[in-house]
């Protein structure tokens, strides 16, 4: 075929040029296969490899190959080889990825990403800054009110949970999360003193 | 840095260690906990069952206690309750061991792998009249038997873990059990200073029952516990009024007729004449002044009695009606009107039916609990049943495993807060 083992950094497989493209095999051998996180772990970093090299593979035994769903791998573009002791079979041609390209639209969607942080930084700064103004002026209210009347119920009464119902759904906790507003109380423990009202 | 919240929601665990069960489980149960009563037994290790199953464990707890059980003359010092009354004394070391089996065996039933498990957040719920000794043993021995299982634990009231699960973070809730009742009002926190402990529970109304079958020509019966209690909660009933309802069952007593047949024998019970007596048995749960008890006090039902146990003063003779106001009536006066409008009954002593046919005499626990406070001038009140009697405790134990922010460190003048045991 004309290729050449690459001379970069040597990740687990095997690197080649060929011609001017980059191709790179990600082998998962038997005893791999007994490990559940090694194949975890290979699986999940396939994509990321595909940026640097043009042409990316996965090797894995024969016996394999029927459990594999060659569909996902076309999908993502990367090809599949199996083998054994006396043979290894392209099963999945791979499609040839340009880094160039991801690279330049990954620089740009970093800028991008960078330029709204720092707008929703500003406006969080804004927010509060609002928030202490309008606590400022609750509690010169407050002082001005002067008597003993007693505090209105509304003000004593539990608040609204901030983020039960949220959460509970996100997470997919049990029935008895949902809407409770103790998660909301629960959270706040050691920030403030003003929850106890009497203990 | 492992996100906080995506770990609790799977290393959350909670005990709930009540009077007969013992309630666990990590979060992932979902609704419900894995339960085994709450009690371990102490094997003869000459035994043939001993040597059999090549036991090396002091203590059996869980579901192999009934493997080992032999005479019914050796339950009485081998097999051990704990926590009968909600209160361990500190020197009753057979108890503290089976405490201690049971922790064990909980975590172990539910080993992680190693995907990143740190140990489990663990909530304790132990009565709400324990006093600070247990939990002090309590957290000595999770030190002691943890081994990386146990992250940080920490220990709530059993009432507080009621409100949590319910949802609502001002109310008074009651657990009535089988050996005592308290009244906890609970502001976001418990409201420790305004307690109230009555000394009678669901083995009064077993009392009361066992006095009714002895007067009834049943005397035979009336010793065996699970038959009195299963005619308890079989013919029991609460009245809207004690007085009323014997003048209406009298004028027609064969629409309160009071019958029951035990499982699996001929036995068959059936007061006839004498069915107003159920009535009694809901009574004295909920007032047991009424002077009709006089009769059975003098001849020999013991009278509930003052009783302190602990750092707690467990009152006799208080209705329960009494007993709620005069705990409300040790809060703030602005707080008082909200805990009124929320009162829940947690416990299998409030678990009391009304039959269709009786809905004008009898009532439920609820109800009941209403009518005592308006015959004291409270009206405005809301009292319900707990939506989940049997598991609040323990749901609220996950929620506040869960949400309590790992940096609230416990505190032993505010017993709140968690006690780090890794790292």
């Amino acid at each position: 075929m004309g290729a050449r083992q690459s001379e970069e950094e040597r990740k687990a497989g095997l690197s080649f040029v060929i011609g001017t493209e980059k191709v790179h095999v990600v082998i998962l051998k038997a005893q791999d296969l007994a490990q559940r996180n090694s194949i975890i772990d290979t699986m999940l970093n396939l994509p990321s490899l595909r940026s640097t090299y043009q042409l990316l593979y996965l090797a894995v035994p024969r016996l394999l190959g029927a459990t594999i769903d060659s569909a996902t791998f076309r999908s993502h573009g990367i090809g599949l080889l199996l083998f054994d002791e006396r043979r290894i079979d392209e099963a999945v041609t791979p499609q040839t990825a340009r880094p160039g390209i991801v690279e330049m639209t990954t620089r740009t969607q970093e800028a991008t990403i960078a330029a709204e942080l720092a707008t929703l930084k500003s406006m969080y700064s804004q927010m509060e800054k609002d928030f202490a103004q309008l606590r400022e002026d609750l509690r010169r209210m407050s002082a001005s009110e002067i008597g003993s009347e007693r505090v209105p119920t509304s003000l004593v009464a539990p608040q609204e949970p901030a983020f039960a119902h949220s959460v509970g759904e996100r997470m997919g906790l049990p029935s008895y999360f949902s809407n409770n507003p103790w998660l909301d109380v629960l959270s706040k423990r050691g920030r403030t003193e003003n929850d106890l009202i009497a203990g | 840095m492992r996100d906080d919240r995506e770990y609790r929601s799977h290393y959350t665990f909670a005990m709930d260690f009540g009077t007969s069960d013992f309630k666990f489980g990590p979060i992932t149960l979902g609704e419900a906990p894995r339960i085994v009563n709450n009690r371990g037994y102490f094997p003869d290790k000459d035994s043939v069952m001993y040597k059999a199953f090549e036991s090396t464990s002091d203590v059996i707890v869980g579901d192999e206690v009934p493997l080992y059980l032999q005479s019914a003359e050796e339950l009485s010092s081998r097999l051990v309750y704990p926590m009968r009354n909600g209160v361990i004394d500190k020197s009753d070391d057979q108890a503290w061991r089976v405490v201690s089996s049971l922790t064990s065996f909980s975590l172990d039933a539910f080993k992680p792998g190693n995907n990143g498990f740190e140990g489990y957040y663990v909530v304790a719920s132990l009565s709400s009249v324990s006093p600070r000794y247990m939990y002090e043993k309590l957290m000595d021995i999770f030190k002691t038997i943890h081994h990386g299982k146990v992250r940080a634990i920490t220990v709530i009231p059993q009432p507080f873990a009621v409100a949590i699960g319910h949802g609502v973070t001002t109310c008074v809730v009651i657990e009535s059990g089988h050996g005592n009742s308290q009244i906890c009002p609970i502001s976001k926190y418990p409201v420790r200073a305004a307690q109230v402990a009555l000394n009678r529970g669901g083995g009064d109304a077993n009392a009361i029952t066992s006095e009714i079958l002895k007067d009834t020509g049943y005397g035979d019966l009336a010793n065996e516990e699970a038959v009195v209690r299963k005619v308890k909660e079989n013919i029991g009933l609460v009245p809207a009024d004690l007085d009323s309802a014997i003048q209406e069952t009298k004028k027609s007593p064969r629409k309160v007729r009071a019958t029951y047949k035990v499982p699996g024998t001929r036995v068959e019970i059936d007061l006839d004449k004498e069915s107003w007596t159920r009535f009694l048995i809901g009574e004295y749960v909920f007032n047991p002044k009424h002077e009709i008890f006089e009769s059975y006090f003098g001849r020999g039902m013991p009278r509930p009695k003052d009783v302190k146990m602990g750092d707690t003063v467990f009152k006799g003779m208080l209705d329960f009606g009494e007993a709620i106001i005069a705990s409300v009536e040790r809060c703030p006066v602005e707080l008082q009107q909200m805990l009124y409008r929320e009162i829940l009954l947690s416990g299998g002593n409030f678990s009391w039916t009304v039959p269709p046919k009786l809905q004008e005499i009898a009532v439920d626990s609820p109800t009941k609990i209403r009518m005592l406070l308006r015959e004291r001038g409270i009206k405005n009140v809301s009292v319900m049943m707990t939506d989940s009697p049997q598991f609040s405790v323990w749901h609220g134990c996950i929620i506040y495993g869960f949400a309590v922010p790992e940096n609230y460190e416990w505190d032993w003048q505010r017993l709140e807060g968690w006690m780090k045991l890794s790292n």
